[in-house]
């Protein structure tokens, strides 16, 4: 799967679930989405059930890190990475 | 599939069954501290304190799935389930972390300790205004030279009253919210370490749980465990084989319960007949049986996905829950079937109910439980 299109998923669904579909367009590939508090302890378990029933990834625990999680763009070459390693 | 147990696991479930009745059979629970240190080295003596740590440092080096067994034979064994629950905290939000993350350094001589069961450990992760949301801690680890100054109170931590060590987690990045974490795992006697009394509770009176505060505490690096941020990481590993294995100790007090149920219910007669030949009586045991046999399978299978490297938070939670939840309706159904005599301490009934009401709190409540169940399907 093409990088843009992972990040639109991941965004779409951050939008649709976490930001009441994020009326103002605020959400961008850099939006720290910790410190903002996008992103707590269940949110997480909801986003990454998504990733693996969606984009086929499971991500391990110890993915579950600040700099893996920081915003989509980050979320986006994890997902990338684990992709490719899985083949 | 195989529902069996292998010869090996037979063997070592027997073991620890037998020498856990013989040494702690007759435990009477009275919360003094020493014996509770006392209690620690004959468990580890039957070789539970250290069941899944590595047999270089005196473990057993076994699994999830088979430490689950190996506490469930203790619980079984061992009445005084406040003693079991210390015991298996002890090894598995303490000890694991430690086996996981801790640095070369520390790593041998610190589970050689928690092995033996001279070195007695509790994790301290809860505080006043962080229960179910560990999301912002204020317990603070700010990064100094060789190391990180500590300060804030943990406000429980199980054992805490005789830990020698306190494996703990402290905020490192504010901005990183709930993975701004670091973990560490703290010696009891660092200068800034103090422990509050035993907190008075309920039941599990021989697990010692205790508040403990951190006052310009400086921890050297070497006792961080994993890296700088990984904290939250760490716990939720740390969780999952507590989650999945310490309750364990719970379906062995159910399977010791239930057996003396069979036998008051065959032996207590009214009405000119034996109460177990009421329906009444007969199909409240086979229902604390049904919710016996279901919460044994998903916490077996629960520990199997975690040995085959396969979290499946999912499985974890609802193993957690449904034992935690089977443990509280059978400590009721109990009662109800020793009638008086259940109510009176010395049958021990009332305390197992006692013992069983926290488990759908710690670990993460039964509430939490199901918001990870319906976020894994998506909800
Ligand atoms: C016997 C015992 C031993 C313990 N040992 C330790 C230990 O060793 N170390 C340690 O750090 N802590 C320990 N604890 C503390 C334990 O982990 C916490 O009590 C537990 O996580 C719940 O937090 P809380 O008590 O603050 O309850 P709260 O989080 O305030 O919850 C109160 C109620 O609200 C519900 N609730 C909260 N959030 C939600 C939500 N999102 N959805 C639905 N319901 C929700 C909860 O399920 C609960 O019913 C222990 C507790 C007990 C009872």
């Amino acid at each position: 799967m093409a990088q843009d299109e992972i990040t639109e998923r991941i965004s779409a669904f951050i939008r649709d679930r976490f930001l009441d579909g994020d009326p103002q367009g605020e959400l961008e590939e850099t939006t720290p989405l910790l410190e903002l508090g996008v992103l707590n302890s269940l949110n997480t378990v909801l986003l990454l059930a998504h990733i693996r029933e969606e984009l086929g990834v499971a991500v391990p625990s110890l993915r579950i890190n600040p700099s893996d999680l920081k915003n989509v763009r980050s979320i986006t070459a994890m997902v990338r990475e684990l992709q490719h390693s899985a083949v | 599939m195989d529902f069996d147990l292998s010869a090996a696991q037979k063997k070592r479930y027997a073991e620890i069954l037998r020498e856990s009745g013989t040494r702690l059979g007759e435990h009477r629970p009275d919360g003094d501290p020493d014996a509770v240190r006392r209690g620690f080295r004959t468990a580890a003596g039957i070789g539970v304190t250290g069941l899944c740590l590595p047999e270089e440092f005196g473990g057993g080096g076994l699994g999830a799935l088979d430490t689950a067994l190996g506490l469930e034979a203790f619980g079984r064994g061992c009445p005084d389930t406040g003693l079991a629950f210390g015991v298996a905290a002890h090894l598995l939000a303490c000890a694991v972390p430690v086996r996981d993350f801790a640095t070369d350094d520390v790593r041998g001589p610190l589970l050689k300790g928690l092995a033996s069961g001279e070195l007695i450990a509790a994790n301290a992760m809860t505080e006043d205004e962080a229960g179910s949301d560990i999301g912002r801690l204020g317990v603070t680890a700010r990064p100094v030279s060789d190391g990180y100054l500590l300060n804030g109170e943990k406000s429980w931590a199980s054992n805490a009253p005789v830990a020698g060590l306190v494996v703990t987690y402290a905020c490192t990045a504010p901005e990183l919210g709930f993975l701004g974490l670091s973990a560490f795992a703290v010696p009891g006697d660092l200068p800034g370490v103090s422990f509050g009394p035993p907190l008075r509770k309920m039941g599990l009176t021989n697990c010692l749980a205790g508040r403990v505060t951190f006052t310009d505490c400086h921890v050297p690096r070497r006792y961080l465990l994993g890296a700088e941020g990984q904290g939250s990481g760490i716990f939720q590993h740390s969780m999952a084989w507590e989650r999945a294995a310490l309750f364990g100790v719970y379906l062995g007090l159910m399977e010791r319960q239930l057996a003396q149920c069979v036998e008051h219910a065959g032996r207590r007669r009214q009405f000119g007949r034996r109460i177990g030949e009421f329906q009444a009586v007969s199909h409240r045991m086979a229902v604390m049986k049904q919710r016996l046999e279901s919460g044994r399978l998903l916490l077996y299978r629960a520990c199997w996905l975690l040995d085959e490297g396969r979290e499946d938070k999912s499985a974890i939670a609802l193993a957690k829950a449904t034992v935690s939840e089977a443990a509280v309706a059978n400590g009721l159904d109990a009662m109800q079937l020793f009638g008086g005599l259940g109510y009176l301490a010395d049958s021990g009934v009332e305390e197992q109910l006692r013992d069983s009401l926290p488990a759908r709190v710690f670990s993460g409540t039964t509430e939490i439980q199901r918001e990870i169940v319906a976020k894994e399907l998506g909800l």
